[in-house]
């Protein structure tokens, strides 16, 4: 164990050559390194061994399925999920002590990674109006003061109510009930940024906005594709699935900017194989797209499979499908017909063959299955290219059998189980009627705020109180600096912790840090040791119980400081909740959640059992509710992002080492960058284009079609296979480039893989 | 491929007979060779089969099923491959006639197993006719699953009553 640093931790930028392989044995000595840097081997070994089991915890780390009960190896996580746990299980403890020495100007002065280092939240926090330190508050009047400001508010809508992805079901559906209960739907979350594209699209589409496949579809697919995802760094469990189906013979299509190690080749830790031998080859074939291309690769896909059809009628596609369980296929391909081969080329920055030897492999194959994450969702056209990857897998009938279907790689764990119960700003009449019925208020209609347009009412004056449970919204959200103005206006912020970050230090006139229980720790109410409960990306719902003794005595659950809150600001009403036994037995919440919540009926019941419940999705039953009843072909109108000479086309995106918006460290093995993250990535014909060279000292300038210069200084250029025309740096570093007003079509989400910036050159650092 | 085909009747109604054969998960209650399995959904199940030492656990594509009338299954993965069908016919009143027919690779020792010369008829004998004591013990489906499949397709049918106050789940 170490200590936490007292300064930031400074380093030269080195550079190697980028990994072609991702996890093997620097996997398991990093996990262990970083793992024993913050917490004994006590808690590091009962952390791990009980991770991804059945009755342990289930990892925060991401939201990929486990395998079914019995086929869990010993150690059922990736590197990253190890560090993560452990980041959170750290013996190192903030006190009040450090934040006398700290005062809240000095934290907003510090980096992410020295806020994250400095340990786990203690006890309650209030910074005053007019003080610039965090002093300790009891919880009853941390509370009341959050209370008071809550009932003080002219309108309910002047509160928002932000959940970051590791909310648990329990802690969600409580959250959400309090805030429809108190009179709104401002219910903004993690989701809003990261995968709105993929629910908005495949719910048009398809009637739902989950995805549609389990571990076993991945398994036995014939051809899998992987666009806009790095899964090496941000859910490498997917790759043991992915080596399970190239046992089985799939083939592998990877779709991205960069070339990540991930993407090449995996070796599993957990095999002999993956520990002295080559390990298998993940991609067989890699498609070097330009950022936002995906939308045109799918359309000449699309084209060249119609066109096969004429070639060879019948032959090429599912007519029977298409005629019983789709609308809109004629107008769909009269527009595929006429997607212009070079707009297509443009876009992609492909050459023609390439996408022809795709759809050669395509033709070749039963089963096909297509994953994505925010290298697709977070476009301007992000929903449109979602909506036509659909298209692609309905003209060969590769939704709802074996092996097929659409997978939306979700990140935090939660994020998706979040959305199932409630918390969103626009749940539909039904939802809100069944509330109604179970607990005797009357619900808010009016849509709430989502994350970005909660921001612009913060920043208009029209929302005063922020509170975040879990997450770092300040930094999750996109044009840092006016995303921290706008919550620098209000009047109260509040965030229920594990750990210090920057919406901390980024407050309101009056903050508050309620720390709470995290994952890793047991959870004693009144009713007994409690458990949670969390939904995968494939929808299965099973239990989280922590092992480890909470980090300080005064810390609160999610569950309990959200009830107790609810008794304070609501007094007696309504009265049908009972606040107090949702706080005591969580079992309490499951049964009300049983009684609205489809799939979930007998929910205390259930969930007992090893591997618990999954979710019924409906267009594996052959049901698509949609407007027409069927799914649907959509028409989609070609985007091609304008990038002018002189400019780049940047995406923000993670380190190895790094967790959302928490980094562990300056490096980035994978990529071959040490000791800096403020590094940004650039083809190298783009950087003799441009009259750039290794390690010069530039400035991001964000273009936009406003008066505000949005500006990231002292970035240092590394040469990097990124696409031509495109750069990368990291995320959140970045989030000040990503104008607030730059969002997706439709979904309302940020545009974080689609920049445009110019690199200005400026002097060296002083050494 | 070894190939075997075997018919059996049964003293239940058509229905019954089906209805119960639906119930994938009751497998292991009447046969010698299926251990566990499970169901991933209608059209995707997962067997793990075994006699003594040896083991093997595969995935199964439902391709066609119609109540009252058949199924056909086919096995995915790198194992052995295997398809298969059963057919349900009445055979007079309350009596029904079940024919299996099942196409094995003999590959792998469970498959080197089925092509040794009338074995597989044998165990698949066995367990046709372990599955008709099953269900005339009963005398009634412990169950049933009435929709159909087509092209490993599940083709909509009625939907459940609703469990939930909300029927359907409208977003993700």
């Amino acid at each position: 164990m170490k200590k936490p640093p007292r300064e930031e931790p400074r380093d030269d930028l080195r550079i190697t050559p980028p990994k072609t392989w991702a996890a093997g044995v620097p996997a398991v000595v990093h996990a262990l390194e970083y793992s024993l840097e913050q917490a004994g081997p006590r808690e590091t070994a009962v952390d791990l061994l009980t991770m991804n089991q059945v009755g342990g915890i289930d990892c925060p780390g991401c939201a990929w399925a486990d395998p079914a009960p019995g086929h869990r190896h010993r150690n059922e996580y990736c590197e990253n999920g190890a560090k993560h746990i452990n980041d959170e299980a750290t013996t190192r403890r903030i006190t009040a002590g450090f934040f006398r020495e700290h005062p809240v100007s000095d934290l907003a002065g510090r980096s992410d990674l020295w806020l994250n280092q400095q340990g786990r939240l203690t006890e309650p926090m209030v910074k005053r109006p007019g003080s610039d330190h965090y002093e300790p508050i009891s919880w009853s009047d941390a509370l009341a003061l959050l209370a008071d400001e809550l009932r003080s508010l002219g309108t309910p809508d002047e509160a928002v109510f932000y959940t970051s992805g590791r909310v648990s079901n329990e802690a969600a559906f409580v959250l959400q009930l309090f805030a429809r209960a108190f009179g709104t739907n401002n219910l903004p979350d993690c989701s809003n940024m990261c995968h709105e594209s993929s629910g908005f699209a495949l719910h048009e589409t398809l009637g739902t906005g989950k995805g549609t496949v389990s571990l076993q579809d991945l398994h036995h697919a014939d051809l899998i594709f992987l666009v806009g995802q790095n899964p090496g760094t941000n859910h490498p469990r997917q790759l043991s699935a992915l080596e399970e189906a190239k046992r089985n013979g799939a083939r592998v299509v990877a779709v991205n900017p960069l070339p990540e190690a991930g993407l090449m080749r995996f070796k599993n830790p957990q095999k002999a194989s993956g520990i002295v031998g080559r390990g298998v080859q993940i991609a067989d074939r890699f498609l070097h797209i330009r950022p936002g291309g995906d939308l045109a690769l799918f359309q000449a896909l699309n084209r060249l499979l119609l066109e096969a059809e004429d070639a060879r009628p019948g032959e090429v596609l599912d007519h029977d499908f298409i005629r019983e369980s789709t609308s809109g296929f004629e107008e769909f391909a009269e527009h595929t017909r006429g997607v212009s081969w070079a707009d297509v080329l443009t876009a992609t920055g492909l050459t023609r063959a390439e996408i022809e030897a795709v759809r050669d492999d395509v033709l070749r194959s039963e089963r096909v299955v297509v994953c994505w994450a925010m290298g697709v969702t977070q476009h301007k056209h992000g929903v449109p290219t979602i909506r036509e990857m659909v298209n692609f897998l309905l003209l060969r009938g590769n939704l709802g059998r074996a092996g097929t279907g659409a997978c939306p790689v979700r990140g935090h764990s939660n994020v998706q189980g979040d959305r199932t119960m409630g918390i969103w700003e626009q749940m539909p009449d039904s939802f809100l009627d069944a509330l109604r019925d179970e607990f005797g208020f009357d619900p808010p209609r009016a849509h709430g705020l989502d994350s970005v347009n909660c921001i612009r009412a913060m920043r208009e004056g029209r929302v005063k109180v922020f509170l975040g449970v879990a997450g770092n919204f300040v930094r999750a959200a996109p044009d840092s600096a006016v995303t921290e103005e706008a919550v620098r206006r209000c009047r109260l912020t509040a965030h229920i912790s594990t750990k210090l970050n920057r919406s901390h230090a980024v407050c309101g006139e009056t903050a508050l840090i309620l720390p709470t229980l995290g994952r890793t720790e047991r959870d004693h109410q009144a009713g007994g040791e409690q458990f949670v409960t969390v939904e995968n990306s494939m929808s299965e719902v099973h239990s989280s119980r922590g092992r480890l003794k909470p980090a300080s005595p005064l810390l609160l659950s999610e569950v309990a400081i959200l009830c107790r809150l609810a008794r304070r600001t609501l007094g007696d009403g309504p009265p049908g909740v009972p606040w107090g036994e949702f706080e005591a037995d969580y079992g309490a919440v499951r049964d009300r959640i049983s009684r609205i919540v489809p799939g979930l009926h007998d929910f205390n019941r259930r969930v007992a059992r090893p591997g618990g419940i999954r979710l019924p999705n409906p267009v594996n039953e052959g049901v698509f509710r949609t407007e027409t009843g069927k799914a649907r072909f959509t028409a989609n109108a070609g985007h091609m992002p304008y990038v002018p000479e002189g400019h780049l086309l940047l995406q923000t995106l993670r380190s190895h080492d790094q967790w959302n918006t928490v980094p562990y460290t300056s490096n980035d093995r994978y990529r071959g960058i040490h000791g800096s993250r403020r590094v940004v990535l650039v083809n190298p014909a783009d950087l003799t284009a441009l009259g750039l060279a290794e390690k010069d000292r530039v400035d991001l300038v964000s273009v936009w079609h406003d008066d505000a210069e949005r500006r990231a200084e002292g970035f240092e250029v590394v040469p990097y296979p990124t696409a031509r025309g495109s750069a990368a740096a990291y995320y959140p570093e970045t989030q000040v480039l990503v104008p607030l007003d730059s969002v997706a079509d439709i979904s309302n989400q940020p545009t974080s893989k689609a920049v445009l910036v110019r690199l200005e050159k400026t002097a060296p650092a002083a050494p | 491929m070894t190939a075997v085909e075997e018919t059996i009747e049964v003293a239940v109604p058509v229905r019954a007979a089906y209805d119960q054969w639906t119930q994938f998960k009751s497998f292991p209650r009447f046969t010698d060779t299926v251990l566990r399995v499970e169901q991933v959904r209608p059209a995707l199940v997962l067997w793990v089969v075994g006699r003594g030492p040896l083991r093997r656990e595969y995935a199964t594509e439902i391709v066609e099923q119609v109540p009252d009338s058949h199924l056909v299954w086919r096995s995915l993965g790198r194992g052995p491959r295997q398809r298969g069908e059963v057919r349900f016919r009445a055979a007079g009143e309350g009596r029904t006639a079940i024919t299996v027919r099942v196409w094995a690779e003999p590959r792998g020792p469970v498959g080197l197993l089925a092509a040794v010369p009338g074995l597989a008829r044998r165990m698949v004998r066995r367990e046709l006719t372990n599955f008709g004591r099953f269900i005339e013990g009963h005398g009634e489906a412990g169950g049933g699953w009435r929709g159909t499949i087509r092209g490993g397709q599940v083709r909509p049918q009625e939907p459940e009553p609703p469990r939930s106050r909300v029927a359907g789940w409208p977003v993700g």
